[in-house]
């Protein structure tokens, strides 16, 4: 779902496309600057639509609490813009041969903002409370392998692990996964964040603005290059593109193809396009009447065309996708029972289930959530109406459709899922049949139990492709849910705005290489 | 009628124009609309207005006329039904409290002001989600947030005709309190509240537009003008057509209605038709 | 004026008393209303602050936050510990924005009032003469363009006007104030005024085109009565008779209507505050729904409430000041 999403840092930046060439900058760029600090360098200022609902770092799921909190502290283990894992407050790390155990080296001499060093017993502290269910911490789950932690000295940890788990190390990248000093409290830090980033909490302006400043204590080679960033609410997206044209902010993230369209119209801002990981997809719940049958299923799968969808729903921007959209293992979106729509197998597989007369299934749509899914939801309903599946559309405010899906009170749903980079990250909770979403993806097999197991005990790339690439093939034989297509993330800056690096989930990570011109 | 294009040329445009839109909502009662409203056809999105297609296609090349078409049919009904429930309880609300005074003053007052002083979309919302979705519900839930307004709009003028002679001349020759009401104040509020009910209807149609915003409007793929508008509002750079048609219906329909509510009020003002 | 008159005085006075009983009564039924409705909505603040992600708590987990979020409570408890803290002046505290509802009520309303003020006055601005101008019947010109501008601002919605004026100020100009973190009138009042012009147009604008029809019926009815007749027959001069005579006397419905309206934009100017980025009393219930933070919008809702009774309060005495009728009674 869109708010999961945004807790998985993941990046496909090698697609990235500029939409429009810079114009030459104009004059009017520096009042973004005039009410913030000068010294020692300029004012970036980014244009969201909402402040953070909480600024504590193991409850966050919001987009834009996600985006503060990863520039306020720092993670074991990062991702590069190409979704590498690649070291962060772990120097290095190593798997025991039977793999039961994760050994990490600390980073020396790294300080928290209130000038306290970080060590291994913030470390062993963090991950203990975050698996703590009073903590009520949302990456909990991520650690379900893990069966304790040591601190045999200031800069080592070690994790004891019930088996082998190759997706850890991904899965610690997460701000949701922060590491905090050892006695602060949610309390606390939702007042005064205290973490280990390029920057540190300046400013707060509760509903209006949230201003982080550059962190000269911070551990990379490269401090922060501008002296502080200021996150102005401007809650209507048209109104950050004006905002943009005159000036006033320099940088954004659309989810939107349509207002993204509009900012480049102009010629002043450049928007540059990034694969996401999250899909759109119609779910199905294999649990729930006439789509307990497989046959029903596959007639769905079959009787759906995913470009049209695309094209009607968001313009054409994006990528008919299968389940797995991590550039590593993707998936390949023809490998399933009906690669492109065909109306006559879908009538076979509907006669084979006994339904020649056509099936009735019940949708929720959320509105409001993202901004296609009302028409996925009526470009879905028409086709399927073609093949006498009556696609019924309860269209719900946002609560509403997160309250029903919570408890898997639905037949289908449209929705836009987080995708992860490492696919036991995104579907080993959703297919296993221990999995915490279980209930809500509404299918698993002893087969896909065994897949994702298999998955986890092995390291080698290559191997891990194989075994995922049989995940993705059974989830589309048994057509458990319907795949659509993978949308585009639109980072928006002003010409005098160098070296970002925009992310797939629209993460703002790299903000600590942005400069203003 | 005749008294209405006689006295009021105004009026008779309005109606004129009410009457044409009536017509078109009529063609997709009976299913005379060039194409199916709601069917989709993804070869011919993005159709410019043509001989073929009227207004253009939208983005599921659906026929934007015949989407028009039945959206005025929907919309109005939704408008219609809001407004007159608003207009009937409103204006007995505000006689009660404006003739009686005292206690019902306090009472109706009350209620006015705790609907009033309630956030429109918090009460949208809570309706919303306890009743199921479907054109009624959104009738209620308009007419709900219109009902005070009519109270309002008719309680102040009620307490001044109260002071009138002839009403203080018929408490005077001993007619009982309802028929004072209904003969000699409802009469003299019949332009104030057909005013608002011509006020009213457009804003209703714009209001439904509203909730469409809030995942609360005509559920797709119904066609609604509130609706269509919304939808098309981040479609303008692309096809401003999918925005400019259903935008010009909603000016046409709200112009039709204020002529003739305008028509209306110089019509059957008891006063002015005593003295013109 | 008004305290020197005797009549007024007392009048004003027995409103208030009779007032005070009213409000607490309207208040109580607003605080129940908003209570119920509010928990009538689905989800609550976990699910509002974790989205879909909710689904992937564990029981415990689950029960740690509602605990936390004081959830855990039965509803008639967190109804009269709600109302309770109210009687002390706590209104309950936001987590979201680490403050105080008081604190945030504190910078909110007087934003949504200085935008309600500066619409009014637009919206009488424009609405008042054209009114007038529309229901002479010598002026054809008059009641054309009464008739553009109040079918225009009739018919166009509010969230279309606002984004198109917004994006064409700041794409074709260069003009765009509200782009600018936001300034209070204390602040910086240039660069408030400035803020507060566009989202007040478009604001009054709207509002206009009902006070400009309600004047011009009002303007047409009075016209007809006797005395301006007399008047005229008289031979006063014709702007005095307009202003002194017809306008005075058509002010009660104008006074309802505008009273009305500014009741309406203390609560309702939701999609104008979103759209220009003016962090009033709108936008923090509307966030507050967002989050499921109850307790801000049972305050924050309440709040308003009140300044609506005051606005109401505020209009009838003015009718006793204006109309002569009630007046003499």
């Amino acid at each position: 779902m869109p708010r999961g999403a945004f807790s998985a840092v993941g990046a496909a930046a090698a697609l990235t496309l500029a939409l429009t060439a810079c114009s030459s900058s104009s004059g009017s760029s520096s009042s973004g600057s005039a009410n913030g600090p000068a010294s020692g360098g300029r004012t970036l200022v980014v244009g969201v639509t909402s402040d953070p609902d909480t600024l504590f770092p193991w409850k966050a799921t919001q987009f834009q609490a996600v985006n503060v909190l990863q520039n306020l502290y720092g993670t074991l283990t990062e991702f590069d813009k190409d979704l590498n894992v690649v070291p962060g407050l772990a120097e290095s790390w190593q798997t025991s041969d039977d793999g039961r155990k994760l050994t990490l080296k600390l980073r020396q001499g790294v300080t928290f903002a209130d000038g306290s060093a970080f060590d291994s017993a913030d470390a062993k502290a963090s991950l203990d409370q975050i698996m703590d269910e009073k903590t009520a911490a949302v990456a909990r789950a991520s650690l379900s392998s893990v069966k304790s932690v040591e601190a045999p000295d200031a800069g080592t940890v070690v994790l004891e692990l019930t088996g082998p788990d190759a997706a850890l190390p991904a899965n610690l990248a997460t701000v949701n996964m922060a590491m905090l000093s050892s006695g602060d409290t949610e309390e606390k830090l939702n007042a005064t964040p205290n973490g280990t980033g390029p920057f540190t909490l300046g400013k707060r302006v509760p509903s209006q603005s949230i201003t982080l400043a550059r962190n000269d204590k911070y551990w990379g080679a490269e401090k922060a290059k501008v002296a502080s960033v200021e996150f102005r609410v401007i809650p209507d997206e048209s109104s950050i593109v004006s905002a943009m044209q005159s000036g006033n902010v320099q940088l954004a993230v659309f989810d939107d193809p349509l207002v993204a369209q509009t900012a480049a119209g102009g010629g002043t801002i450049t928007v540059a396009r990034t694969p996401q990981l999250n899909y759109h997809v119609l779910q199905l719940n294999a649990q729930h009447g006439d789509l307990k049958d497989v046959n029903v299923r596959l007639a769905i799968q079959c009787a759906i065309d995913r470009k049209q969808v695309l094209d009607t729903a968001a313009l054409g921007e994006g990528e008919v996708t299968g389940p797995i959209t991590a550039p590593a293992y993707k998936s390949d979106p023809n490998r399933r029972p009906c690669p492109g729509r065909d109306l006559a197998k879908a009538a076979d597989y509907l006669a084979k289930a006994g339904k020649a007369g056509g099936v009735t299934v019940k949708a929720i749509v959320s509105q409001g959530e993202y901004a296609t899914s009302v028409n996925e939801a009526q470009n879905l309903k028409a086709q399927l109406a073609e093949a006498k599946i009556n696609l019924e559309l309860e269209v719900l405010e946002s609560g509403a459709f997160v309250d029903r899906w919570v408890a898997a009170d639905f037949d289908a749903a449209v929705a836009l899922n987080g995708g992860r980079p490492d696919p036991d990250g995104a579907y080993g909770r959703y297919f296993t049949s221990d999995g915490n979403l279980n209930k809500v993806a509404g299918y698993s097999s002893p087969e896909l139990d065994e897949l994702f197991a298999q998955g986890k005990a092995t390291t080698g790339q290559a191997e891990r492709k194989a075994i995922y690439d049989k995940v993705a093939a059974e989830l589309e034989d048994n057509a458990a849910w319907v795949w659509l297509f993978a949308g585009y993330t639109y980072t928006a800056t002003t010409a005098n705005v160098t070296g970002f690096a925009p992310m797939a989930s629209g993460s703002l990570q790299y903000l600590r290489t942005t400069a203003v011109g | 009628m005749s008294a209405l294009s006689r006295r009021s040329p105004a009026g008779l445009a309005g109606v004129v124009i009410l009457v044409l839109l009536a017509a078109v909502a009529a063609l997709s009662y009976l299913g005379w609309l060039p194409y199916d409203p709601i069917a989709q056809h993804p070869p011919s999105r993005f159709l410019a207005p043509s001989g073929a297609h009227l207004f253009g296609t939208d983005q599921f090349g659906r026929d934007v006329f015949s989407r028009v078409a039945a959206g005025v049919g929907n919309s109005a009904l939704i408008a219609v039904v809001a407004v007159a429930f608003a207009t009937v309880v409103g204006t007995l609300g505000g006689l009660v409290a404006g003739f009686y005074r005292g206690f019902a003053d306090g009472a109706v007052g009350g209620v006015t002001n705790v609907l009033f002083a309630f956030p429109p979309l918090l009460l949208a919302l809570s309706l919303a989600s306890v009743l199921d979705r479907d054109w009624f519900t959104i009738a209620v839930a308009i007419a709900v947030v219109y009902v005070p307004i009519f109270v309002r709009v008719t309680r102040g003028p009620v307490l001044s005709l109260r002071e009138i002679e002839y009403v203080k001349a018929a408490v005077a020759t001993g007619q009982s309190r309802w028929q004072i009401m209904l003969r000699h104040v409802l009469p003299n509020l019949t332009p104030i509240v057909i005013i608002q009910v011509a006020l009213s209807l457009s804003w209703a149609v714009l209001t439904e537009a509203s909730l469409s915003f809030l995942g609360l409007g005509t559920p797709p793929p119904a066609p609604s003008l509130g609706s269509m508008i919304f939808e098309a509002r981040s479609l303008v750079f692309v096809a401003p057509w999918t925005l400019v048609a259903p935008g010009a219906v909603v000016v046409l329909l709200v112009v039709g209605l204020n002529l003739l509510g305008d028509g209306l009020r110089d019509t059957l003002d008891p006063r002015s038709r005593v003295r013109r | 004026m008004i305290v020197r008159n005797p009549v007024v005085r007392r009048i004003v006075r027995s409103v208030v008393v009779r007032r005070v009983a009213g409000t607490l009564g309207t208040l109580f039924g607003v605080a129940v209303l908003v209570f119920v409705m509010l928990r009538a909505i689905p989800g609550d603040q976990i699910t509002a602050g974790l989205g879909t992600e909710a689904a992937a708590l564990t029981p415990a987990q689950r029960q740690a936050l509602e605990l936390y979020y004081g959830l855990d409570q039965p509803l008639v408890a967190q109804f009269f510990s709600w109302l309770g803290n109210l009687f002390t002046g706590n209104l309950g505290y936001s987590a979201r924005s680490q403050q105080s509802v008081l604190e945030l009520t504190l910078h909110a309303l007087p934003v949504t009032f200085e935008l309600a003020v500066f619409s009014i006055v637009l919206a009488l601005l424009i609405g008042v003469p054209l009114g007038m101008l529309a229901a002479s019947r010598t002026s054809a010109t008059g009641n054309a363009a009464g008739q553009v501008v109040s079918l225009a601002g009739l018919s166009i919605p509010a969230f279309l006007l606002a984004t198109t004026l917004l994006s064409v100020f700041a794409a074709s100009f260069g003009f765009n104030p509200n782009g600018q973190g936001f300034a209070t009138l204390v602040e910086d009042p240039l660069l408030n005024l400035q803020q507060m012009f566009l989202p007040a147009l478009v604001l009054g604008f709207g509002i206009a085109a009902p006070i400009l029809r309600t004047t011009r019926t009002a303007v047409l009815e009075v016209r007809s009565d006797d005395f301006v007749r007399t008047a005229r027959a008289k031979g006063v001069p014709e702007r005095r008779l307009q202003v002194r005579h017809v306008l005075r006397n058509a002010l009660v419905p104008i006074v309802t209507m505008t009273g009305l309206q500014f009741g309406y934009l203390l609560g309702g100017a939701v999609v104008v505050e979103q759209i220009f980025s003016v962090p009033g009393i709108g936008r923090q219930v509307l966030l507050g729904i967002q989050q499921k933070e109850y307790a801000v919008v049972q305050s924050t809702v309440l709040v308003i409430a009140l300044a609506f009774v005051l606005v109401n309060l505020l209009t009838d005495v003015l009718y006793r000041v204006i109309d002569p009728r009630v007046r003499a009674s």
